[in-house]
């Protein structure tokens, strides 16, 4: 004969776990956390050097400057004489340049901040690990 | 004897709830882990759709976002580039190097280069040899 605690009777004692406060705070929760949650656009980092733009800095190597040219409507970039409308043109035409001296982003006033950014890309993307910002107040 | 009534209330008490609530809490520890908490640091800018070099690391000495208009902002608070330039000296005092310094500027992409070159040149005039710059990586490209 089985009398108190028999397996019966806590069976009945298990199925009257108030369970359903339990759920509506786990979905309140999952709700909470749902409609908080704010997806951000990753995020990525150029490094560039900073120099000095004032003189005084005399250096045996010649880095390769990329200068700021008003194309029409575009910001474009000048690598000597050449007039490049885009990053990826920029990267290709840095890409053929030595890479020892390093390259010279010379940002003016003039630009928004995402000239100088594309420019520091597009050099990175050619393969330059020197990468210098110089403020240009010409 | 009410044999029917019976029958259904055990079969009610047979619902299996366990699977539901280990989704349930599964959904839970998923957004609880990558939810991205709201940083005081972190100004919501559009920053330059570039790929970087770096991951973007979650914390710097020193974030200094700049607005489209051309504000200064640190840890929440507008900040004048006299005052910035001051907090980056003490830091570095207290460093004792400006190499130690660690920087990040999240710059809005529209922003006036402008003001980016008068924190550069304050930075330079100050030892600071480099920085960090944030960018925001176009969408569908790898990490």
């Amino acid at each position: 004969m089985r009398f108190a605690g028999s397996d019966n009777a806590k069976m009945r004692q298990i199925g009257r776990l108030q369970m359903a406060s339990m759920i509506d705070v786990v979905f309140l929760l999952l709700i909470y956390f749902m409609l908080t949650t704010t997806l951000d656009p990753p995020e990525s980092e150029l490094t560039p050097a900073l120099t000095s733009s004032k003189p005084g800095t005399p250096t045996a190597l010649q880095p390769q400057t990329i200068e700021h040219e008003r194309s029409g409507d575009i910001d474009a970039f000048r690598v000597g004489q050449r007039v490049l409308a885009d990053r990826d043109s920029l990267a290709a035409v840095l890409a053929e340049l030595p890479k020892d001296s390093g390259v010279i982003v010379r940002a003016p006033d003039t630009v928004s901040v995402d000239w100088p950014a594309a420019a520091i890309q597009a050099a990175r993307d050619a393969g330059f690990d020197k990468v210098t910002y110089v403020p240009s107040r010409d | 004897m009410n044999f029917e009534a019976r029958a259904s209330r055990d079969h009610v008490a047979l619902i299996d709830l366990t699977p539901m609530i280990d989704v349930v809490f599964l959904l839970i520890v998923f957004f609880m882990t990558t939810a991205q908490f709201a940083s005081m640091s972190k100004e919501r800018l559009e920053l330059p759709k570039q790929q970087g070099e770096t991951a973007g690391s979650p914390e710097a000495a020193i974030v200094v976002n700049l607005r489209a208009s051309g504000e200064l902002i640190v840890s929440g608070e507008t900040i004048t580039l006299e005052r910035l330039l001051r907090r980056v000296a003490a830091d570095i005092a207290k460093a004792g190097s400006a190499d130690q310094l660690d920087l990040l500027v999240r710059a809005d992409r529209g922003a006036s280069a402008a003001i980016l070159n008068d924190l550069a040149d304050g930075l330079a005039d100050r030892g600071v040899a480099t920085w960090r710059l944030a960018t925001e990586r176009p969408a569908g490209s790898a990490p």
